[in-house]
């Protein structure tokens, strides 16, 4: 198992820099990179008991891979998957399936890592890689939002790495493990680190424009699966320490709340995807022992919708309601809103009614409007005009692409196929009433545009003082 | 020693304030690196808690060596942070062709939606 496991998370850099010397092999060799993660992080999920690996004697690289490292890699593998399939047929050069390619790599690693040093490497080559993917257009516009990311992400992880080596001070160990009993500005200083980097709650308010304005499967890739690796490191330590575990359920509901509102009022097609991601993580925070499934379900849904938020006519979504869009883009638009607001037959029911399962009480009103909030916002999509005659310049790699990831919505729907008894099966279709209701009476009239004042770069920065002594006076507590 | 502590945190606030209240953007990439280096020195501070010396087996008596370990991991991110710090200054050249004096809400008002 080490062996294979060794392999398996050094395959894409290898890859990754072959690919920029045999350029004509480009698409085939990243596709075949992703299957293998999708083939290894298949049997993690199956695995019962995790494999822990300690490379390099001991003070070096400490590995833990187990079934909830097993569905973030499956999540991963389907969403490159996906992103490869549709871009397919495009003209892009080696450079950017050489950087898609390491940016699978550095993702996987983030999810099998066990100890402070290794994270920081791989969350800082995911930073570097998705900057590259960001800015490759080149324009002024694309250069500034990359770097403004690049940034963001660096300022936290300067804090973060000043936490890491209060942990190594205390345990002469930088191990996950060594957080529970670490000082508490350690705490404070990796959480400022991993939150910012995960984009959960206010210090994930970089994360709307730099997911809007990116190209469209570069925001697939970052919105499904590129934050999920700050997300993961949170939901580890949550469930290896237990004085941890509030303080991540307690910025879950926060974001799941703060994303929502802004889902609701935004009428940007791509900024409105980019805020439901942020409250779509506040779910994966908020149960930490279900997170897995969780975030399996939203990488697909998320990466979908972004793809074909790409291919409808406008971004407006004002403008959308007045032509009629194709229904054959309609449909799987339909069925992914359908998905994220928790509908039976899809993996979005079974994710939620599990992540619902394992509220604690105080958690459960919050994350009830959360949910409630999440159906009036896709309402917007399931209601869009359509008309089988309306055209679509919809690529075959598109097509390709979101019918993978709607065929995973459908099997992932097995996973926890225990959820349809009627209550189950009832609560959801309240919730979704509901939101349909509020929609149809209230949201669709409301034009309030959400101020955009806090995601300006100095506030960003800001903010994450603010956090910093937030956290500092909540582990004090 | 805790002077030198004090003095190295002081290097990390002056960077992180730098970053908040300096209006140009080269100030605050600079105030960026001013911060990583307050950071690398707190890993060399922590190195050098129990002993200065490099911990080579000379054979001879045993002495208070420096921790090896904080070491080499600050290595790894010193070539991340500079490698970071280069591509930023890279975005920042490109930048500076539209916007020429760099000035953090020029250019924020220039490139978002």
């Amino acid at each position: 198992m080490t062996a294979i496991s060794i392999a398996w998370i050094t395959l894409p850099f290898l890859v990754g820099f072959s690919i920029y010397l045999l350029p004509q092999l480009s698409r085939y060799l990243a596709v075949a990179v992703s299957l293998v993660s999708l083939g290894y992080g298949m049997q993690q999920v199956l695995r019962s008991s995790p494999v822990t690996l300690q490379l390099l004697d001991n003070f070096g690289v400490t590995l833990t891979i187990d079934s909830l490292s097993g569905f973030f890699i499956l999540t991963n593998a389907l969403v490159t998957l996906a992103v490869l399939l549709y871009c397919w047929a495009g003209d892009r050069p080696a450079f950017f399936f050489t950087q898609i390619i390491l940016l699978h790599g550095s993702v996987n690693s983030a999810f099998i890592c066990a100890d402070f040093i290794s994270l920081y490497v791989a969350l800082e080559v995911i930073g570097i890689a998705a900057f590259l993917l960001i800015t490759y257009p080149r324009s002024n516009r694309s250069i500034w939002v990359g770097l403004r990311y690049l940034f963001v992400s660096n300022t936290a992880m300067l804090f973060y790495l000043i936490g890491a080596a209060m942990v190594y001070q205390t345990h002469q160990s930088f191990a996950f493990t060594g957080l529970a009993q670490a000082p508490t500005e350690a705490q404070a200083l990796i959480f400022v680190g991993l939150l910012t980097k995960g984009g959960v709650f206010v210090s994930g308010l970089w994360l709307p424009l730099t997911h809007s304005e990116s190209e469209t499967p570069v925001s697939a890739m970052l919105s499904g699966i590129g934050v999920k690796a700050g997300v993961f490191p949170l939901v580890r330590c949550a469930l290896l320490a237990e004085e941890i575990d509030p303080l991540v359920r307690l910025f879950g509901v926060g974001a799941a709340l703060l994303g929502v509102v802004y889902t609701v009022l935004e009428q940007d097609t791509k900024r409105m995807l980019a805020f439901s991601t942020v409250s779509q993580l506040g779910f994966v925070l908020a149960a930490p022992e279900v997170a897995g499934f969780y975030a399996l379900t939203h990488g697909l849904v998320k990466s979908a919708l972004f793809l074909i938020a790409g291919n409808l006519p406008s971004r407006n979504l004002k403008t959308l309601r007045l032509e009629p869009i194709a229904t054959q883009v309609w449909l799987p638009l339909a069925v992914a809103s359908f998905s994220i607001s928790g509908f039976p037959l899809l993996s979005g029911f079974g994710a939620k009614v599990l992540t619902m399962k394992n509220l604690l009480p105080w958690q459960v009103v919050a994350m009830n409007l959360a949910a409630v909030g999440t159906a009036i916002s896709f309402a917007k999509f399931v209601f869009l005009p359509h008309d089988t005659q309306a055209e679509s310049k919809a690529k075959p790699g598109f097509w390709l692409a979101v019918g993978l990831l709607v065929a995973g919505l459908f099997v992932a729907n097995g996973v926890y196929y225990e959820a349809y008894n009627p209550t189950n099966i009832i609560k959801p279709l309240a919730t979704i009433a509901l939101g349909w209701l509020a929609y149809g009476l209230v949201f669709r009239r409301v034009l309030v545009q959400p101020p955009r004042v806090l995601e300006e770069f100095e506030h960003l920065i800001g903010v994450m003082s603010l956090v910093a002594i937030a956290l500092f006076w909540m582990v004090l507590a | 020693m805790p002077i030198l502590e004090a003095f190295i945190f002081a290097t990390v606030f002056c960077g992180f304030f730098g970053i908040i209240w300096k209006r140009n953007l080269m100030m605050k990439i600079l105030a960026m690196d001013v911060m990583s280096t307050g950071v690398i020195a707190w890993y060399v501070w922590v190195a050098a808690r129990d002993g200065l010396l490099a911990p080579i087996d000379t054979g001879g008596e045993a002495v208070d060596y420096a921790d090896p370990v904080p070491q080499a991991v600050i290595l790894t991110a010193i070539v991340i942070g500079f490698s970071i710090q280069a591509l930023i200054l890279v975005g920042a050249m490109k930048l500076s062709r539209d916007t020429p004096t760099l000035e953090i809400r020029e250019i924020e008002k220039n490139n978002t939606p």
